[in-house]
C-alpha cells in the first residue's frame, strides 16, 4: 500500500510557506540592501555636487566684487548680509580659502544654519582687502532627508510592483508546477494509470516532469510485477498442492499402513491444507488490493450477517460457546456481497478461535456499527499490530494470522473503519460502517 | 458410472483416476481441449470432471459443447481459481458443481456421486449399505426397514460415509464436508467424534451393524468387515 513519505508531511507542516512568498521575501531583503547602498552613494554624490556648486557661486561673487573694486566702487557700497569687506593695511599675498560648516544666524529663518564661507585676500588698485562671502549651503541632514524621502518612495513603488508582478507572473510560470502537484496528489499507485503530467516549456520543470514520469512508471511497473507475482504464486501453488494431497489420500487407503505411518500422512495433509489456505488468503488480499471487488451495488448487509452468523451457531454450540446476535433489519451497504460475507465470516471465525471454554460471542449490527465481542485470553501482540499480516495473538493454535488483515483490507477498500479493544477479558472488534 | 476427467496436469489426472477407478467408476481421461472435445463427441459419459483452465482452450467453452452434445451429462468444474465470477459463470452455463483446487479426492467422489444421483437416477435413488437404506432426497433413513431419525448433519455424514464406503476418511475431510472452511482443525476432532458417536448409537439401537471403523491416528472407514 502506498503511504505518504512521513518526512515530507512533517516538513510541510512546520515550514508551510509558498515558494513564491519565499522568493519574494528574499527579493525584498536584497532590495533593502541595494536601496541602502544606493542611498549612501546618492547622498555622497549629491553632497559633492552641492559643494562644488556652492563654491562656484562663491568664486563668481568674489570675481564680481573684485571687478567692482577695480571699477573704483567704494568697498562700503559692496557689503551685504553675506559679504564682508575688510580693507587691510598693507599688500598681501593673494589667496582664497573655503571653509565649510560655518554656523551663522540665518537672516530670515533666524536660526543657525550651516553656511559655506569664502575668505579671500586680494590686492586691488594698490589696496589690500580681505573679502568674506558666505552662501547658504544644504545641510547634511537635509540631504539625507531628501535622499531618504526619495528612496523610501521608490522602495514602496518597487515593492508594490514586485508583489503584484510576482503574483501575476507566478500564476503564469508556476501554473505547470501547480498542475503537476495536483496530478501527483491525484495519482494512485494502485489505479495503474500513468501520472498525468502537464505540458511545460520550462527546462527545470521538464526535467522534474521527466523524472517523476520515469519514477512513477517504475513504481507502477514494480507494483504490478509484485502483485502479479503474489497472485500467480498463490494461484500456481494450488495445483501441485492438490497433487500432493491426492497422493497422500491414495496412500492412506493402503491397508498395510501402521498407525504411526497414518499419523505422518495426516500431519503432512494438515500442512498441505494450511499452505493451500495461505495461498488462497494471500490471493484474496491481492484481489481486494486490485480493486477486483469494486462495486456500486447495494446489498442487504443485515441478510448477509444473519446468514453467516447462523452458519456459526452450530460450530459455537459444539465448542460450548454461547452465541448471541442482535441484528437490525434493513442495513444496506454499497459493497461486494462476497466481501461482506468474508468480512463477517472472518470476524466470527476469529471470535470462535480465540475464545475460552464456556465463553460467549456477541454480535451486534445497527445502522452505524457491526460489533463482535467475545471472551478470550488477553492478546499477546500489541494492539495496533493485530491487523497486520501474520500477527497472531496466540501462536500456539493452527491459524494463519491473516483473518484480521483481510478484515482490515476489506474495511479499507470500502471506506469503513475498524477498531479493536480488549477490556476485562472481552475482545471487541468494531467495524464502523459509515 | 462412467466419467471423463479433463485435466491438463498429468499427476492430478492420475490421482483422480487412481482414486476413483478402484471404486465402481469407469474413468477416462483427457489432457487437453482437443482430446476432450473428441471424446465428448464420440462417447457418452455420466459425469465430466472439467478443469476450466486448459492449455489449448477455455474449459467453459468445452462446457457449452458438452451441454449441446450430451445434455444429460453432469458436469463438475475443478479450478485453481477461487473467483466467484468463474464459479457463477460455470454454474450459469449449466455445470452441476464446482470444486476449488486443492480438493480432497473423497470430497470429489461424494460430489460426483451426488451429481450422478440427481441427473441419472432423477433423485429417486436409495443408497444402500448392508442393512441401511438412505433416501437422499427426503432424508429418510431405514435400518432393517425401520425408520430412524437423524439430525441433518448426521444424515449428511451417513451419506458421505456410504458414498465413500471402504475408504479411509480423515477427520479433517469429514469436518470440512460437514461444516465447510469455517471449521477449525483442532476443533474438528471433537466435533466429528461427537457426530460419529451419535450416528453409531442410533444405527446400533435400531439393530443395525456398526460399520464405522476407527482407524487409529487418522480417521474412520465405513466398511462391512
Amino acid at each position: 500500500m502506498f503511504r505518504p513519505f512521513m518526512g515530507w508531511a512533517i516538513n510541510s507542516a512546520s515550514n508551510n510557506m509558498r515558494l513564491i512568498s519565499k522568493a519574494l521575501l528574499w527579493y525584498l531583503v536584497l532590495a533593502t540592501f541595494v536601496f541602502g547602498i544606493g542611498g549612501i552613494i546618492t547622498f555622497l554624490l549629491l553632497k559633492d555636487a552641492l559643494e562644488q556648486e556652492t563654491d562656484y557661486e562663491l568664486n563668481r561673487h568674489l570675481r564680481q566684487i573684485v571687478q567692482s573694486l577695480e571699477a573704483e566702487h567704494p568697498w562700503q557700497a559692496l557689503e551685504r548680509n553675506t559679504i564682508k569687506i575688510f580693507p587691510l593695511e598693507e599688500a598681501v599675498a593673494e589667496e582664497s580659502r573655503v571653509y565649510g560648516d560655518t554656523l551663522v544666524m540665518h537672516p530670515r529663518t533666524e536660526r543657525f544654519e550651516n553656511f559655506r564661507k569664502l575668505i579671500a585676500l586680494r590686492n586691488v588698485n594698490e589696496m589690500a582687502y580681505r573679502i568674506e562671502i558666505i552662501d547658504i549651503y544644504f545641510e547634511q541632514d537635509d540631504i539625507i532627508d531628501v535622499v531618504a524621502q526619495i528612496l523610501w518612495r521608490l522602495f514602496l513603488v518597487f515593492s508594490i510592483v514586485l508583489l503584484l508582478g510576482s503574483f501575476f507572473i507566478s500564476r503564469r510560470i508556476f501554473k505547470p508546477f501547480k498542475e503537476l502537484l495536483i496530478a501527483i496528489d491525484n495519482w494512485n499507485l494502485k489505479s495503474n494509470s500513468p501520472l498525468k503530467i502537464p505540458n511545460t516549456n520550462t527546462k527545470e520543470l521538464q526535467r522534474l516532469n521527466e523524472f517523476l514520469w520515469r519514477m512513477t512508471n517504475k513504481a507502477r511497473h514494480d507494483y504490478q510485477t509484485l502483485k502479479e507475482f503474489t497472485e500467480n504464486a498463490s494461484h500456481e501453488m494450488q495445483t501441485p498442492l492438490a497433487i500432493a494431497q491426492g497422493k497422500l489420500e491414495i496412500l492412506q487407503e493402503d491397508a498395510s499402513l501402521k498407525e504411526d505411518q497414518l499419523k505422518l500422512i495426516q500431519s503432512a495433509q494438515y500442512s498441505l491444507r494450511k499452505l493451500s489456505k495461505l495461498g488462497q488468503s494471500l490471493s484474496l488480499l491481492t484481489k481486494i488490493d486490485n480493486q477486483e471487488f469494486a462495486t456500486t451495488e447495494n446489498i442487504d448487509f443485515s441478510g448477509i450477517v444473519s446468514r453467516v452468523s447462523s452458519q456459526f451457531e452450530e460450530l459455537a454450540e459444539m465448542k460450548g460457546l454461547k452465541i448471541d446476535t442482535q441484528i437490525a433489519p434493513d442495513v444496506d451497504l454499497q459493497m461486494d456481497p462476497m466481501l461482506a460475507d468474508i468480512l463477517v465470516t472472518n470476524l466470527l471465525k476469529n471470535a470462535l478461535q480465540h475464545n475460552i471454554p464456556n465463553g460467549w460471542i456477541q454480535l451486534n449490527l445497527d445502522d452505524e456499527n457491526l460489533s463482535v465481542k467475545n471472551t478470550g485470553a488477553p492478546p499477546q501482540t500489541p494492539i495496533p499490530e493485530l491487523f497486520e499480516r501474520f500477527k497472531k495473538s496466540n501462536s500456539s493454535n493452527g491459524t494463519l494470522g491473516l483473518g484480521l488483515a483481510i478484515v482490515k483490507k476489506i474495511v479499507d477498500v470500502n471506506q469503513m473503519g475498524v477498531n479493536y479493544e480488549f477490556e476485562e477479558g472481552v475482545h471487541e472488534v468494531k467495524v464502523m460502517l459509515k | 458410472m462412467k466419467i471423463l476427467i479433463v485435466e491438463d496436469e498429468k499427476e492430478l489426472r492420475s490421482n483422480i483416476h487412481a482414486y476413483l477407478g478402484n471404486g465402481e467408476m469407469v474413468c477416462e481421461t483427457a489432457s487437453n481441449f482437443r482430446e476432450a472435445s473428441m471424446k465428448v463427441i464420440s462417447f457418452v459419459y455420466d459425469v465430466v470432471v472439467l478443469d476450466i483452465m486448459l492449455p489449448d482452450g477455455n474449459g467453459l467453452n468445452l462446457l457449452g459443447m458438452i451441454k449441446e452434445e450430451q445434455p444429460d451429462t453432469g458436469i463438475l468444474i475443478i479450478s485453481a481459481k477461487n473467483a466467484l465470477d468463474d464459479r457463477l459463470e460455470g454454474l450459469n452455463l449449466g455445470a452441476d458443481d464446482y470444486l476449488t483446487k486443492p480438493f480432497h479426492l473423497s470430497e470429489l467422489n461424494a460430489r460426483l456421486k451426488a451429481i450422478y444421483r440427481r441427473r441419472k437416477l432423477q433423485g429417486k435413488s436409495l443408497l444402500e449399505f448392508g442393512d441401511i437404506k438412505v433416501n437422499v432426497d427426503n432424508h429418510e433413513v431405514f435400518v432393517n426397514d425401520q425408520p430412524i431419525v437423524l439430525t441433518l448433519k448426521e444424515h449428511e455424514l451417513l451419506v458421505f460415509f456410504i458414498t465413500n464406503k471402504n475408504r479411509v476418511l480423515n477427520k479433517q475431510v469429514i469436518a470440512e464436508h460437514l461444516w465447510g472452511d469455517n471449521v477449525d482443525y483442532l476443533d474438528s476432532f471433537d466435533f466429528v467424534y461427537q457426530h460419529i458417536k451419535n450416528l453409531r448409537k442410533k444405527i446400533v439401537a435400531a439393530g443395525g451393524q456398526n460399520y464405522v471403523q476407527t482407524i487409529y491416528g487418522l480417521g474412520y472407514k465405513f466398511s462391512k468387515q
